[in-house]
């Protein structure tokens, strides 16, 4: 398998991502079901999208870099591990040689554990299979073997049907969502973390009474909301520490307004060039979630879609624009903290979204989780950037000469990939081996015990008060 | 309200995954049934200020307030495929009236 799959990545390689993933989404797209024509058009879409990927990453990279190099120079500070946003990171994960495979594996783990009766969730949300393909492409990375990565990727794919199952019942009350469950790998993490803050903060006098309000905060913090503004001012403050002797005040005016500029142009554009590869994968996810649902008609099923939609919620939205600064503040002050936080800012109301039904929408509380959350994902992200930063050059992305290393929050920060790359860094295909045992066993240890394990995840414990928590 | 196409305000979370789907699907939908329409994507916290633009409709995958001064649609149907039909009825009705 692993020849075969060396000689085709050889074949990938020379063509590159540009190239190959269009062919490859054409062919998925038309084998399932989808017109040839609509198919063809939605391989030059993604082709196109990461084309514009790639130049707004080169540019992003770049300015960063440099500033960066500056800044060290300047504070002594070594922040040299870039954030390039979950945009960058989807593109990466995708065009990596598990990407190129990703889909068509996890519809198939999907459609075995729906036939086996592990899992009720059927995952329409074809875009976020980059998760997947993120694991998977760390996992290569670190064992040196397509095929591990790709059964990571498999692996990782019934994980995220795992915790959609099992945070459903809390998704469909506090949000109220009927048959919706979110197999999103940024968002479902995040409820463990969230069980264990709430158990301990349950247990301080105090604290355990404190509730924060959501309107006051979005008043407060919401130009941080604006992503624009926010890259411009972040370019701004990067330009003065890098920059403000870097000669006569004209040339400082000039470099540091650059830096700015440069910064606020990746926040608008980086979005606009995922939304044309949104609309390129949109024909393969129609024709996906039409050929699962044909297969799965008769069963009792939750549909799995994007945790965006859990987004607009004002819990979520709150407790994100209190975590920008905190997070920004944990990258400066964090001993050893390497990474410079920047393009994924954006992305915390999907970390801290499944914290809301367990925490009841309680503000101070997801912030505190989400703290912790952060903190320990910057050790996470330090210490996984040289394996992503593998995954973008597997994926061809240009690194430009003397870069820094990449992350990105989602989900360079999470615990899902630090365990499935740790594992494997360990005991190569045994850490697999490890991994899905321990699926295995949070499976079995659920299915005993469903109602208690859904109610710790936030789920209603009776009918009474599911009213109550809305 | 003017003559040109009509103009709807699509949101999501983040304005780049979830509303793509909806922004397209309701755009194929509309041309079939012949009401020619604009899209723009934005998320949730950018409704309210955005919607004193000039929108015909909101059409969201995601709560945003309810004071907006133009109808709300909050549908799913996009993106589970269940109720897709019922959702274009609806979107169709509210442009025309």
């Amino acid at each position: 398998m692993d020849a075969l799959l060396t000689a085709i990545k050889a074949v990938i390689d020379n063509l590159g991502a540009t190239v190959v993933l269009p062919i490859i989404i054409f062919l998925v797209a038309w084998a399932l079901g989808a017109k040839p024509g609509r198919a063809f058009r939605a391989g030059v879409m993604i082709g196109i999208a990461f084309i514009g990927i790639n130049l707004v990453i080169g540019l992003m990279w770049t300015s960063l870099t440099d500033v960066g190099q500056a800044m060290v120079d300047n504070t002594g500070v070594q922040r040299d591990i870039i954030d390039v946003g979950w945009p960058s990171a989807a593109a990466i994960a995708f065009g990596t040689s598990v990407g190129l495979w990703v889909i068509p594996i996890a519809l198939g783990v999907n459609i075995l554990m729906l036939l086996g009766r592990m899992t009720k969730t059927l995952n329409v949300d074809i875009w976020n299979f980059w998760h997947f393909a993120f694991i998977g492409s760390l996992v290569a990375v670190v064992t040196d073997s397509v095929t591990y990565g790709l059964i990571a990727a498999a692996i990782a794919a019934a994980l995220a049907l795992f915790l959609a199952d099992w945070t459903a019942p809390a998704v469909q009350s506090f949000y109220n969502l009927p048959g919706i469950s979110i197999p999103h790998l940024t968002t479902a993490p995040g409820v463990p973390f969230a069980i264990v803050t709430n158990w301990i903060i349950d247990r301080i006098p105090g604290l355990r009474d404190i509730k924060a309000d959501t309107e006051t905060i979005q008043k407060r913090f919401g130009t941080f909301g604006d992503p624009v503004i926010l890259g411009l001012v972040i370019g701004l403050i990067l330009g003065i520490l890098g920059y403000y002797n870097a000669g006569d005040l004209q040339t400082i005016l000039v470099s540091v307004l650059q830096v700015g500029m440069n910064l606020a142009a990746v926040m608008l554009l980086l979005p606009r060039m995922v939304q044309i590869l949104m609309e390129g994968l949109i024909p393969v996810s129609e024709a996906a979630r039409d050929f699962m649902q044909k297969r799965a008609a008769d069963r009792e099923i939750f549909i799995g879609l994007d945790s965006a939609i859990l987004i607009g919620h004002p819990a979520a939205i709150s407790t994100a624009l209190v975590l920008v600064p905190v997070a920004i503040l944990l990258s400066i002050i964090l001993p050893g903290n390497r990474v410079l936080l920047f393009a994924d800012l954006a992305v915390i109301p999907f970390v801290v979204a499944l914290f809301a039904p367990l925490m009841r929408g309680n503000i101070f509380r997801m912030v505190i989780a989400g703290t912790l959350t952060l903190l320990v994902g910057f050790y996470i992200a330090t210490g996984m950037a040289p394996l992503v930063t593998g995954a973008a050059a597997d994926a061809g992305f240009t690194i430009p000469e003397g870069a820094a290393q990449i992350t990105s929050i989602a989900d360079g920060f999470l615990w899902p990939p630090f365990l499935f790359a740790t594992l494997t860094q360990l005991a190569g295909v045994i850490g697999l081996v490890v991994v899905l045992a321990l699926l295995a066993v949070a499976m079995y240890f659920y299915s005993r015990n469903r109602k208690g394990w859904e109610v710790a995840a936030g789920a209603p414990a009776g009918d009474v008060e599911a009213a109550a928590a809305d | 309200m003017t003559n040109g196409p009509k103009r709807i305000l699509v949101a999501c979370g983040t304005a780049i995954a979830t509303s793509t789907v909806v922004a397209q699907a309701i755009i194929e939908a509309m041309k079939e049934k012949g009401i020619e329409v604009t899209t723009r994507q934005c998320k949730a916290t950018e409704v309210s200020t955005l919607v004193k633009e000039g929108f015909d409709l909101v059409v969201t995958t995601t709560p945003v307030p309810d004071d907006l001064g133009v109808p709300v649609i909050q549908t799913l149907a996009f993106l589970t495929g269940m109720g897709k039909e019922e959702a274009i009825e609806e979107i169709a009705q509210a442009l025309q009236t």
